[in-house]
């Protein structure tokens, strides 16, 4: 479970960069696209549902389908070209490299055509005019400009250009958030103030909520646009001459108006022309490392943080539980042996939204901080709860009856002769524990805590160096727990010298 | 001192104590012989409750165990650690604590339980070390003694709660035969002090010469009895004639 979560967040893009790394080039295909597309029938294009509605969402009344205005618009592009469309699920913040890696042709959601992406793909002529828009709660009435939020708690979306855009402008607490949703969950749970979105999700989602306001006037307007891998200019050709034909007979604007996304700012998508892109800059972040190093090492700084306090949390809470579980009167058990088993049986994330986005709901309202802390530490209790009940079960029972024949309780047996012999036990499995809570803290960034994996994710977004990014922060995650399991391995033979 | 009555003991629907009835007096030592599986071990751990009976009596030094009664379960656990307190018992597989040295599984005991001072717990605790001649090895941990002084540190361990009845259950069995000795050596001691004893062996030598009375356990029942010459020397039971020549021979 925890592998596979590890993969699905922002870790994923350093498996790829090693992946990158290992294999050489990431091109699957030698020969341009368009050729493979026409001859599988099929237009592979990709998007994440979970970034959600208006553009690529499950259907509320089906939700094993999709629907969203790009898919309306994939399914119109393919009929031009003579194929079917496919949509192909990938995490928002790493489509540019899973494209790059050859995952599937073409990239669809709302990506922002910008000088940063430009110099990693190439994009066809834009499909949709998007501004950014500031929302906040229905009774704020003064934040109406990115000047208004200086100096507050403010959401964006992870990877946008309104993350770009906020952060450039500085002085704002900026809150990033995996999802959108998210962002509008922790406005009502008075978390931050304002979110600063595309607009077309500011349309879709807040316009309709009562408790949501558009504040101030759409700013920052941006073309989204289709993205090609640069060795495809036949597929972009075609591309290009498609959206062309869309827009001249009013596709678009069909499509557009059925998700109430169409507006006068639209007009320009006709006449565009594309200006020349300046050619992409590799940025050595190895050779620069002094400028990331420091950064990527304040992010490790919270990781450890998080995952002491965490382990801590953990180590107390199991021990209380197993207490619980072996030696107390029935309901408590149960409720310890129900703990244990719903804990194990359920993923860190959904845990984790449930502290975080869930408890506000019934008045509890942690910050991400502390809601990371608990979730990691609450998770964990449950496996150190276990790997202590090992432990205790591993002792002979010839100790108990020893400490009892000599007029020991129950309870001062166990405390001075069955747990300090069970503790020194399962040294190794807490230790093991604590090295896999230190990798698995990178999940908490979905609740915006910024630690080691985020600051990497958020780096290698505008560097695009992934493989010495990666390196740096694999470096930096190995330099970490490497240490810790040789400290380990000398506590626990110097609290075994009574077994020599 | 002891007096046991019609003490009956199951596992399960399997009867390993079919009333037995035991008095002894201050400062006598007893020799519990039999077979592998007549009881002899479970009537020990009887006396100091690591085992609860059915039914019958247990009552050492004044306190009295009555079992198969209803009384809440706090009066009887207090009932049942007053017992121990006035019993100590050495076990086979000695077990001693193994994270602690051999000068700590000596204090532990009377400072949890008795709230003796630490400093005086380790003045008794060296004491008795040197009573076991063992004093050199104090801050030795048990896994790295040899089992004939593990068995003396769990000697010394039961003595430092000043037990008025010494239980011992099988002591020399797990040990090689040349590490008996000294065990054997320090429980002579014992009995020759004084201390009231019983002791589950099946060294014959031992109960030969430190027995005031020997009880031949047979299927859960006390077969015969009495001082050892009568026992060894002419012995009117059947199964107990049995027995010793089955000993005699090996």
């Amino acid at each position: 479970m925890k592998h596979a979560l590890r993969w699905a967040r922002s870790g994923g893009a350093l498996t790829i960069a090693i992946l990158l790394l290992l294999g050489g080039s990431g091109h699957a295909f030698a020969a341009d696209t368009l050729d493979s597309i026409r001859a599988r029938g099929e237009l592979l294009w990709g998007a994440d549902a979970e970034g959600g509605a208006p553009y690529v969402y499950p259907d509320p009344e089906h939700p094993e389908k999709l629907i969203g205005f790009e898919v309306d618009l994939a399914n119109a592009l393919a009929n031009r070209l003579g194929v079917k469309a496919r949509v192909v699920q990938n995490q928002w913040d790493q489509l540019i490299p899973a494209l790059e890696r050859g995952n599937f042709d073409i990239i669809l959601n709302g990506l922002e055509i910008t000088p940063q992406n430009q110099q990693q793909i190439n994009f066809a002529r834009p499909y949709y005019v998007y501004a950014q828009q500031i929302v906040t709660l229905t009774g704020t009435t003064n934040l109406t400009t990115l000047a208004d939020l200086k100096g507050h708690p403010v959401g964006v979306l992870a990877a946008t250009a309104a993350q770009r855009l906020v952060q450039a402008f500085g002085g704002i607490d900026v809150r990033i958030y995996p999802g959108n949703v998210e962002n509008f969950q922790d406005m009502k749970a008075g978390r931050i103030d304002a979110a600063v979105l595309d607009l077309p999700i500011a349309l879709f989602y807040a316009k309709p909520d009562p408790a949501l306001r558009l504040s101030g006037e759409p700013f920052a307007p941006g073309y989204y646009g289709i993205g090609v891998r640069r060795t495809d200019p036949e597929l972009l050709a075609a591309l290009n001459q498609a959206i062309a034909d869309l827009l001249a007979d009013g596709t678009i604007e069909k499509i557009d108006r059925k998700y109430g996304l169409w507006d006068e700012r639209q007009a320009v998508l006709k006449d565009y022309h594309q200006e020349a892109v300046a050619q992409r800059k590799t940025i050595s972040t190895l050779r620069e490392w002094p400028k990331y190093l420091p950064l990527l090492l304040r992010g490790a700084v919270t990781t450890i943080e998080l995952s002491v306090l965490g382990m801590a949390l953990a180590m107390v809470t199991g021990l209380v539980i197993v207490l619980i579980r072996l030696y107390s009167v029935a309901p408590f058990r149960w409720f310890a042996q129900a703990y244990v088993e719903f804990i194990r049986g359920t993923p860190l994330l959904i845990q984790l939204f449930l502290i975080y986005y869930g408890l506000p709901e019934i008045g509890i309202r942690l910050n991400a901080f502390v809601a990371a802390v608990v979730g990691l530490g609450l998770n964990y209790a449950a496996s150190e709860a276990e790997n202590y009940r090992a432990g205790i079960q591993a002792v002979p029972r010839g100790q108990m009856e020893a400490a009892q024949a000599l007029g020991m309780s129950h309870g001062q047996a166990l405390r001075h002769v069955i747990l300090p012999q069970a503790l020194r036990m399962v040294i190794p499995p807490v230790t093991n524990d604590f090295i896999a809570m230190f990798k698995d803290s990178s999940i908490v960034s979905v609740i915006t805590m910024v630690e080691l994996t985020k600051v990497y994710g958020m780096l290698a977004m505008s560097t695009y160096d992934y493989i010495g990014l990666g390196l740096m922060t694999a470096g930096i995650y190995f330099a970490l727990s490497y240490p810790a399991s040789i400290f380990a391995g000398r506590l626990e033979r110097r609290l075994q010298r009574d077994r020599r | 001192m002891i007096v046991v009555e019609q003490l009956v003991k199951s596992f399960g629907s399997n009867r390993v104590l079919h009333g037995i009835d035991h008095t002894q007096s201050r400062g006598e030592a007893v020799v519990l012989i039999g077979p592998s599986g007549c009881g002899k071990s479970t009537f020990l751990r009887c006396l100091n409750q690591l085992e609860t009976a059915d039914s019958g009596s247990i009552s050492v030094a004044g306190v009295t165990v009555k079992s198969g009664q209803k009384e809440s379960r706090a009066a009887s656990h207090k009932l049942q650690r007053e017992l121990r307190m006035k019993t100590g018992m050495v076990f086979q597989q000695f077990n001693l604590f193994p994270h602690l040295t051999a000068l700590q599984n000596v204090t532990t005991a009377p400072v949890v339980v008795k709230r003796m001072n630490r400093r005086a717990a380790e003045v008794l605790g060296r004491e008795l070390l040197a009573k076991v001649g063992l004093e050199q090895k104090a801050d030795a941990y048990p896994a790295q003694l040899s089992g004939g002084q593990q068995q003396r540190v769990a000697i010394a361990r039961a003595l430092a709660m000043q037990p008025e009845v010494m239980l011992f259950d099988e002591p020399t069995s797990a040990l090689d035969p040349e590490l008996r000795d000294e065990v054997l050596r320090v429980m002579r001691q014992l009995v020759e002090e004084g201390m009231t004893t019983i002791v589950v062996t099946h060294e014959m030598q031992f109960a030969r010469d430190m027995a005031d009375k020997v009880l031949f356990f047979d299927a859960g029942r006390v077969a015969e009895s009495g001082p050892p010459e009568e026992i060894f020397g002419n012995p009117r039971n059947e199964r107990t004639r049995e027995f010793l020549k089955r000993v005699a021979v090996k």
